[in-house]
């Protein structure tokens, strides 16, 4: 498991309260009892703590938590 | 009408915001885009206002952190040096009863909807100098009426309207005239949504208004750059409704009038 997954969990336990269990990678937000207001929280999370950004856009492509890293992962490498 | 002015629409990238600053550009204005979720989308705006021969820039911020306005307002002194139009119309919120309304839910509507006019024109005044100034606040008929689901948008609203006429009159004897424009139901796609929830019957029926369809996001842009103008110098501190009749008349007509 990556830091990058790690500080990912830690971002998505924090703002929507779920179990650090329940996030495995075929969870969705469903799974994680996410609303939509949880789910744009934890996007801008994400663009603070990694310096990237998601568009709209793209975020709405996601399915479950392991489109989440993945998406991550990519544009911080791109960033590199 | 608008020439050389410069004007910020805050969610500027869709809905009633594009439709605000395309028609502010039509009138002549550069205009600063302000999105926050939507790059391409604003992006797309700007393209569009080119066209209409005048300057725009797509600024991204969450208007509801203070320190991404104050990024905002160093990228428009840098660009343009001044600003002569405030829009506050972006806007964000849950459908949500108020007794399922959490802190974070509120911290988030009122930060967003409210605050954020607040903040935007302490910074915006600065840029705008001893010119007459115009500020614009963007509200719905949530502000008063009581739509189910609607209760974190409806009581942003309210309380941006306050916020605005305590600006109106502080801001009346150095000639920036502040007011808001509140519409009803408008076809867009935050609109869309409560339209599509009283269709599955999730919430109550919304009448039609009485002038005979739903207000456009052409309907409120052209209000809106009514007070932009001259024309509108001693209109101060009021909301401006939209809603074509529907607020006084909250049941729907037929073509041949009530009764029928």
């Amino acid at each position: 498991m990556s830091a990058t997954e790690e500080t990912i969990k830690d971002i998505i336990v924090k703002i929507v309260h779920c179990d650090r269990e329940v996030l495995k990678p075929e969870s969705t937000f469903q799974d994680m009892k996410a609303d939509s207001l949880d789910m744009v929280q934890v996007l801008v999370a994400l663009e603070d703590e990694f310096g990237i950004e998601i568009p709209d856009e793209d975020a709405q492509k996601f399915k479950n938590f392991a489109d989440f890293v993945g998406y991550v992962e990519a544009k911080i490498a791109e960033k590199k | 009408m608008l020439k050389g002015k410069v004007a910020l629409v805050t969610g500027g990238s869709r809905g009633i915001g594009k439709a605000i600053a395309i028609k502010l550009a039509q009138e002549g204005a550069s205009v600063v885009v302000n999105f926050f979720r939507r790059r391409e989308a604003a992006q797309e705006t700007v393209q569009e206002i080119e066209k209409l021969g005048v300057s725009a820039q797509a600024i991204r911020a969450n208007v509801g952190e203070p320190e991404k306005i104050d990024e905002m307002f160093h990228t428009i002194a840098d660009s343009f040096g001044r600003l002569d139009i405030l829009v506050s119309n972006a806007a964000s919120g849950l459908p949500r009863q108020a007794m399922d309304l959490d802190p974070k839910g509120w911290a988030w509507t009122l930060d967003i909807n409210a605050r954020a006019l607040l903040l935007l024109a302490q910074r915006a005044v600065k840029l705008m100098d001893d010119r007459a100034g115009k500020i614009v606040a963007i509200s719905s008929l949530g502000s008063s009426i009581i739509w189910p689901g609607y209760a974190p948008i409806g009581i942003s609203k309210a309380t941006l309207e306050a916020v605005m006429r305590y600006l109106a009159i502080e801001l009346a004897p150095r000639d920036i005239c502040v007011n808001a424009v509140s519409a009803s139901i408008v076809a867009t796609d935050s609109g869309m949504f409560f339209l599509k929830a009283a269709q599955a019957g999730q919430i109550p029926a919304l009448p039609t208004p009485p002038a005979g369809r739903l207000v456009s996001v052409e309907d409120v842009a052209n209000v809106v750059a009514f007070l932009c103008s001259e024309a509108a110098f001693m209109i101060r501190g009021q909301t401006i409704v939209v809603d074509g009749g529907m607020s006084i008349a909250p049941f729907n007509i037929t073509k041949q009038g009530i009764g029928d």
